[in-house]
């Protein structure tokens, strides 16, 4: 057990800090629509031009090749320079290009690999249906082989940002005979493809706010060689790369939020005045989440310490559901801390907004309830329900 | 950085476990009789296979090992519900040894004597109002506060009244401070309190997983409507909630004995994070075993009340839940 990091990695961390404090972007992050594509890509293509974009990324791609540790130190420091979240690029940068890059054949590679680093493409996520939600792999979306195009129609749901984005990672049926987890296809979608329609779909943040899309597919046609890892192989292609990052990324929500407790703790004193806290129930849910913080960020070193010694990956889900916990009651505490002022819902102060968002942490890529079934029955081999 | 044990370490756990799995398996609680426990029984061997100089320097008579290696083994000593007795010989030990006292600190090592432990009263009595553990026939007495730690004769309290201990295993006193301690170290000589708080994190996290095991287990045999009863959901999740909770609860023990060991000022903000993240999980999970056992975890005859009683005594010792939250929110800002 140890907490040093090498001579080296402490040289990545202070090059890394250097370039962030020089280059992070000042202006706020726009939360939605053409202006929010914008800002995700320029900050994306400056970070690539930079040389720091896909720490873990092969360098054949534009990327630094670097192992777990380093991509969470980039994190950490990333974090720390209060850079904001691209949120736009994260399926390209976790999910749509990880799985390429295991899976695809080398022209897959070449086309699309680079566009996801240097900011010039963004990627979203077609994998839930109105009827295939936690059990993903009933999805329906059918896609029949016709020469060498696969047709498509059907319709998927929840697509985030899939109104800003280019490319889609796509899941779709194309053995319909088959066992549900045998007749699927990982597909790369281009988001201009004729017989595509979108719905917006607003959130419960405030009105007006989109964030996700429902699909429809009518007859839309992609070419045969768009499917990665081979015809009906797409839920072991979609499976190996969910986890890819077993959680790196996640420190830098970590220690936001940590910064955040801090920053609810200054504002509760000024709020309430300094003794106001001592003996307070604000002040003991406050204390507790500044532990839980801790726990949580030390939850992240034990993750990359376990990868490191080959250990299941599905030990990863226990700090993943923590941390999601954690999170809504950091925000329902910042949001009971304003007091009545909450019942405002300003622009400018995001107190209110990330409140709301926060009752998607338990619902977005697997709900708790899933990953529970999956911690009792992989983690602690529990009999199947 | 790597949060695991490394191949040494994990030796070291491994021998404890194997000796604590023949020589002080749970159901040893139970059949020692109502009250009290016989793990001064084990001091002796404990002492001699030197788990209690773990983290102590070898010039200052200790095995020269790291927090690291004592987070460890406290973490095994709660999983096994070991007496708190073993706070008192290995803080005890740590006290002579910086003290100067060496021939003392080798008796404490090797086991053969008993060390209670003093806990204030808190609100519940007056400034000078003790609770003793396991001093019935104890030598000394350990007292570790924010200034220091010091060893006690037990004749420097008075009115010692023997009251009934709601952790039964415990032998549990009522007491007035009223003399001089013997031997004596301050806050500035030694980090005894945030060690004393991290371990007792190590400990916790071991009660945490002792009764995560226990419920897990127990819903793997137990059936009821022809199957286990791990397999409806509101148990399995119930189970699912322990491990979450006792994995977050055993990182922040090991990033707390890491800080400590490099002598970082997060010390004491990641010591009393380490207790009440762990505290809170071992009665939390002690309850939740309760639930998973049915009527048969509401019996003397399961062990699973140990482990709900030794969770608050846990919780108790050295600043409860409630004081520590206080304390946590007084430190700056930590790295
Ligand atoms: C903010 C946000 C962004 C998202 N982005 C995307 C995206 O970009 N692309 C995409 O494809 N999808 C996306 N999703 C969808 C997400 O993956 C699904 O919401 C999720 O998998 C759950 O499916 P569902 O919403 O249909 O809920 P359901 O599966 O209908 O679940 C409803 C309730 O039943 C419970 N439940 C279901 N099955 C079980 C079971 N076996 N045991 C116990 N409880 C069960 C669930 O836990 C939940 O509480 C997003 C969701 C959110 C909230």
């Amino acid at each position: 057990m140890d907490l040093k990091f090498t001579a080296e990695d402490q040289k990545f961390r202070e090059e890394a800090r250097e370039w962030l404090n020089a280059n992070v972007f000042k202006e706020r992050r726009p939360h939605g629509g053409d202006e929010m594509r914008e800002y995700d890509l320029a900050w994306q293509k400056c970070q690539y031009d930079g040389g720091w974009a896909g720490v873990s990324w092969p360098e054949e791609y534009g990327g630094m090749g670097l192992g777990l540790t380093r991509q969470l130190i980039w994190y950490e420091e990333y974090a720390r320079a209060n850079a904001p979240d691209n949120h736009l690029c994260f399926v390209g940068l976790n999910h749509g290009g990880p799985t390429i890059i295991a899976h695809g054949d080398a022209d897959q590679k070449k086309e699309h690999l680079r566009s996801i680093l240097s900011g010039e493409k963004i990627w979203c996520q077609g994998f839930s249906e109105p009827n295939a939600g936690s059990d993903l792999a009933s999805l329906k979306t059918r896609a029949y082989v016709d020469g060498n195009e696969l047709v498509i129609t059907g319709s998927k749901i929840w697509t985030s940002h899939g109104h800003l984005s280019d490319m889609q990672e796509l899941l779709v049926r194309t053995d319909p005979e088959a066992p549900k987890h045998k007749g699927i296809s990982w597909v790369i979608f281009d988001m201009n493809t004729p017989g595509l329609e979108l719905r917006p779909i607003e959130i419960m943040t405030a009105p007006n706010h989109t964030h996700f899309v429902q699909c429809f597919y009518d007859e839309a046609r992609v070419p045969l060689k768009n499917v990665v890892g081979g015809l009906n192989n797409g839920w072991s292609v979609a499976m190996s790369t969910l986890g890819f990052e077993r959680g790196t990324a996640q420190i830098k929500d970590q220690i936001r939020y940590a910064f955040l407790v801090e920053e609810m703790i200054a504002r509760a004193r000024e709020r309430y005045g300094a003794a106001f806290l001592d003996g307070d129930e604000f002040g003991s849910r406050l204390a507790q989440l500044r532990a839980d913080m801790a726990a949580a960020r030390a939850m992240t070193y034990m993750v990359v310490s376990r990868a490191q010694h080959d250990v299941s990956p599905a030990m990863a889900s226990l700090m993943r559901a923590m941390v999601g916990q954690v999170q809504q009651r950091v925000r329902r505490l910042a949001f009971d801390i304003i007091g009545a002022d909450g019942l405002e819902n300003p622009e400018d102060d995001d107190w209110v907004y990330f409140y709301l968002r926060t009752y998607a942490t338990t619902i977005a890529a697997g709900t708790s309830q899933i990953q529970r079934n999956i911690i009792g029955e992989r983690v602690l081999g529990l009999p199947r329900s | 950085m790597d949060l695991l044990p490394s191949d040494d370490q994990q030796q070291i756990v491994d021998t404890i476990k194997d000796f604590l799995r023949n020589e002080a398996p749970v159901d040893r609680l139970r059949e020692f009789g109502a009250i009290g426990n016989p793990d001064a029984l084990l001091w002796p061997q404990l002492g001699e296979l030197g788990f209690f100089a773990l983290g102590l320097p070898d010039d200052r008579g200790g095995v020269g090992l790291s927090a690291a290696e004592e987070m460890l083994a406290f973490q095994q000593f709660g999983y096994h519900l070991v007496s708190p007795g073993i706070f008192g010989l290995v803080l005890g030990a740590r006290i002579a040894a910086f003290a100067g006292e060496d021939a003392l600190r080798d008796e404490l090592l090797a086991g053969g004597i008993k060390v209670g432990l003093a806990n204030s009263r808190g609100a519940a009595g007056a400034a000078d109002e003790y609770h003793l553990f396991e001093a019935e026939e104890a030598a000394w007495v350990l007292l570790v506060s924010e200034e220091g730690a010091a060893l006690y004769p037990r004749d420097a309290f008075s009115e010692i009244v023997r009251v009934n201990s709601t952790d039964s295993a415990l032998v549990l006193e009522r007491a007035k401070l009223s003399g001089a301690p013997r031997v004596a170290i301050s806050a500035e000589t030694d980090n005894i309190h945030d060690r004393a708080l991290m371990l007792m994190g190590a400990y916790a996290v071991g009660v945490s997983e002792g009764a995560r095991d226990l419920a897990v287990d127990y819903s793997k045999i137990r059936e009821q409507f022809g199957k286990p009863i791990g397999a409806f959901q509101s148990i399995k999740h119930v189970c699912a909630d322990m491990a979450i909770r006792s994995e977050a609860a055993l990182c922040q023990a090991s990033f707390a004995a890491l800080v400590m060991d490099e002598g970082s000022p997060d010390t004491p903000f990641h010591a009393t994070a380490s207790k009440i993240v762990a505290c809170e999980t071992a009665v939390r999970n002690a309850a939740d075993c309760i639930q998973v056992h049915g009527a048969f975890g509401f019996t003397a005859e399961a062990n699973v009340h140990h482990y709900l009683k030794r969770a608050h005594v846990a919780d108790m010792m050295w600043g409860s839940l409630r004081e520590q939250r206080r304390r946590i929110l007084t430190f700056p800002t930590p790295a």
